[in-house]
């Protein structure tokens, strides 16, 4: 029993045999990948190298051709129910709601105010009432630091607050696990900090995030582990001061290399 | 040759009889074919076959062949299978699949339109298809398809004066039959012109009103009751 609760906890997101092409394009090449529960960890490596893809595979908006996704011992997905009756979408759905996603390009949703960005899901996904929608919201965009703008429209915020936005959007359904694609990648460099500092706040709190991000130096801050992928493997992983101090394969040295060129990092 | 004014006081009460059938089918028709229309956009886009052939075809067939063709097929060919309606209705129901068809391709351009991470987004955080499509993606399209929606309609009221030719009284079917009393073509067509000009004008301004208000709602960034000072304490981070 005892043993059995440990072995469930360690592979808390457990993803298997994973496999996705696209046309002639191998973007993950047979991955298996696991998280524990409370664990965050950062997915880095080149453009191209499968991480989004990985990431897309958690919560089934990429389909793989191949392999199966469990969250918490629950399937959300396998290749063999590639077509979904509306049944099985339905518990898809329900898991994906408890996974918060967080894009690169924020998403938010221009037709709605901020307020109504967090609230919407909220009423036709959980099924909360409007009462309580707005509670939550409301406190939601006051943790991101968004509290005088739940009006205020998506167009007439800054890329920073549009994808604190998001992460509120995410954290009103009371996710148990986040994943977030390159969330600061398409932000000035002076909005990044600002998104940066609420996911290190969600992570001292212990929510179990995969994050994909070239952010290196916020990657060893708050990641328990780094996945290093190429050509759509995992080539290295393991925490971030030996992952990133003293990696391994030369690959993961070269890409190191290229990327403390562009970034200036001081050594 | 000069106008004959007194045509007009005369025969002008019996021309708006046949605009006031006008105004009637083409309203029913645009009525019975937006909702279509949507259904058959809907359906192109369809993860299942059957109603995604089915759609497709439909559309295809519509805006492929001459609107004064399908109407002589409603006309003749629905009472060899015992289907009788009235004119005017048969009129009305090929006005309306013949606009849904151009309907849908607007509509289907419109959901094309919207970035497809609104979509993602929505599926996501756990929305059904169409939950995604009703709470995120259609609202959007709307301010997209509301100016080709419009000339839509315009031709549609235009394309309406062909159905005189399956003996429904409109408009333009008023006109010819005063015009063969009178023989005054001139002053009869340019009143039937008139008020087809009329018609199409005030549907403009009308659709022009709906896009100006559905462009501000979201632009503007108007606190809603001041509701925001009154809540703010503060950058809380």
């Amino acid at each position: 029993m005892m043993m059995e609760e440990t072995k469930k906890q360690d592979n808390f997101l457990q993803l298997k045999d994973i496999t996705t092409t696209f046309g002639s394009i191998v973007a993950l090449n047979n991955v298996n990948f696991s998280v524990k529960k409370g664990e965050v960890v950062c997915l880095i490596g080149p453009s191209g190298c499968g991480k989004s893809t990985l990431l897309r595979t958690a919560n089934w908006l990429t389909p793989p051709d191949k392999g199966t996704v469990s969250l918490d011992g629950v399937l959300v997905g396998s290749e063999s129910n590639k077509n979904m009756n509306l049944n099985e979408m339905k518990v898809l759905n329900g898991i994906r709601a408890r996974m918060g996603m967080v894009f690169q390009q924020f998403n938010v949703w221009p037709h709605l105010d901020a307020l109504e960005n967090v609230v919407r899901a909220q009423l036709v996904v959980a099924k909360r009432s409007r009462e309580e929608a707005e509670k939550k919201a409301t406190k939601m965009l006051f943790d991101v630091g968004l509290g005088e703008k739940i009006h205020d429209w998506p167009d007439n915020l800054s890329g920073g607050q549009k994808q604190r936005l998001g992460i509120a959007r995410a954290l009103a359904m009371d996710p148990v696990l986040m994943l977030l694609d390159e969330p600061t990648s398409a932000l000035d460099p002076e909005l990044v900090s600002e998104v940066l500092n609420v996911l290190k706040r969600l992570a001292n709190e212990g929510m179990t995030m995969i994050i994909v991000t070239h952010e290196l130096g916020f990657a060893s801050q708050v990641a328990d582990r780094v996945a290093f992928m190429e050509d759509g493997k995992i080539i290295e992983e393991g925490p971030p001061n030996v992952i990133l101090k003293s990696p391994k394969t030369q690959r993961l040295r070269l890409f190191l290399d290229k990327l403390n060129i562009t970034s200036f990092t001081p050594s | 040759m000069a106008l004959d004014f007194s045509i007009f006081v005369e025969y002008g009460p019996r021309l708006l009889i046949g605009f006031w059938l006008t105004i009637k089918i083409v309203i029913a028709a645009i009525i019975l074919g937006m909702p279509w229309g949507l259904v058959l956009a809907l359906g192109r886009r369809s993860r299942f076959l059957i109603p995604r052939l089915a759609a497709t075809s439909f559309v295809e067939i519509f805006r492929n062949t001459p609107f004064i063709i399908q109407v002589f097929l409603f006309f003749y060919v629905l009472p060899f299978y015992g289907i009788r309606f009235p004119a005017e209705y048969v009129g009305t129901l090929a006005l309306a699949a013949f606009g849904s068809a151009y309907f849908a391709e607007i509509i289907r351009g419109g959901i094309d339109a919207v970035s497809k991470g609104q979509l993602e987004s929505a599926r996501a955080i756990g929305m059904s298809d169409w939950q995604a499509m009703k709470n995120i993606v259609l609202p959007q399209t709307l301010s997209i398809i509301l100016p080709p929606l419009t000339n839509q309609t315009l031709s549609l009221i235009k394309e309406s004066a062909i159905l005189s030719t399956i003996t429904v009284n409109e408009l333009t079917m008023s006109g010819i039959r005063v015009q063969g009393e009178i023989f005054r073509p001139f002053e009869v067509f340019i009143m039937v012109a008139l008020l087809y000009w009329g018609f199409n004008e005030s549907i403009a301004f009308l659709m022009r009103k709906i896009e100006r208000k559905a462009n501000k709602a979201r632009t503007s960034n108007q606190n809603i009751a001041g509701k925001t000072t009154s809540i703010s304490r503060g950058a809380s981070r």
